[in-house]
């Protein structure tokens, strides 16, 4: 067993209802027979892409964490290639960490004084900086 | 740069994550383009990652793989 990670992109015209009947069906490949369990499912909701696919500009994203064997992956994928209404899937092996919301807002407040210190500190760093991305 | 003795994953203590977008946004040119190692301040490993992530950010539409394009 393997701990997985998958990504679904919906259309996003379906509700939250018929998402949740498509991941049981989904999922219902992975436990079959006590083959794999589910750890975590986690609803996005409706996103916009960031480019077209198949026409569509927003898509519905769910992530769901699981375990299984390598060889049910195929058999999964093999039903998710046949789902029209999936735009798009990735499973990629679970990196080991729970999918926790974006906590960007306190990022970002990190990122900002460092920058404003480096500039402050040390004006000459900054020009050293600059003539090194001319040679190159 | 010079005086960045670590990178800011490092730092943290933090994985790059492809579902963070907003966080990957920042190591992007205006164009969509990955930022150079000498722009970012990453280090090899992070450096690396990051280059995965973000190309599985743009497959999953979460980044765009050239911004502007659709507009």
């Amino acid at each position: 067993m393997r701990e997985y990670e998958i990504v679904y992109i919906f259309r996003s015209s379906f509700t939250p209802e018929e998402i949740e009947a498509k991941l049981d069906r989904y999922h219902a490949i992975l436990t079959r027979d006590d083959r794999g369990e589910v750890t975590a499912v986690e609803q996005w909701g409706k996103r916009q892409l960031a480019y077209p696919i198949r026409g569509q500009t927003n898509g519905y994203y769910v992530v769901t964490q699981f375990s299984a064997d390598p060889v049910i992956i195929a058999e999964l994928e093999r039903v998710l290639k046949l789902d029209e209404e999936l735009l798009r899937y990735l499973i990629v092996l679970s990196e080991g960490e729970l999918p926790i919301p974006s906590s960007m807002g306190e990022d970002s407040e990190d990122e900002r004084p460092r920058s404003r210190k480096r500039r402050d500190d040390d004006d000459e760093d900054d020009e050293d900086e600059d003539d090194e991305e001319e040679e190159e | 740069m010079a005086f960045r003795k670590s990178c800011r994953f490092c730092d943290e203590e933090r994985r790059v994550d492809y579902k963070d977008a907003q966080v990957l946004e920042r190591f992007i040119s205006d164009r969509g383009k990955i930022l150079p190692r000498r722009a970012t301040g990453l280090c090899a490993k992070h450096q690396r990652h990051l280059g995965s992530a973000i190309k599985r950010s743009r497959y999953l539409a979460l980044l765009p793989y050239i911004r502007g394009y659709h507009d």
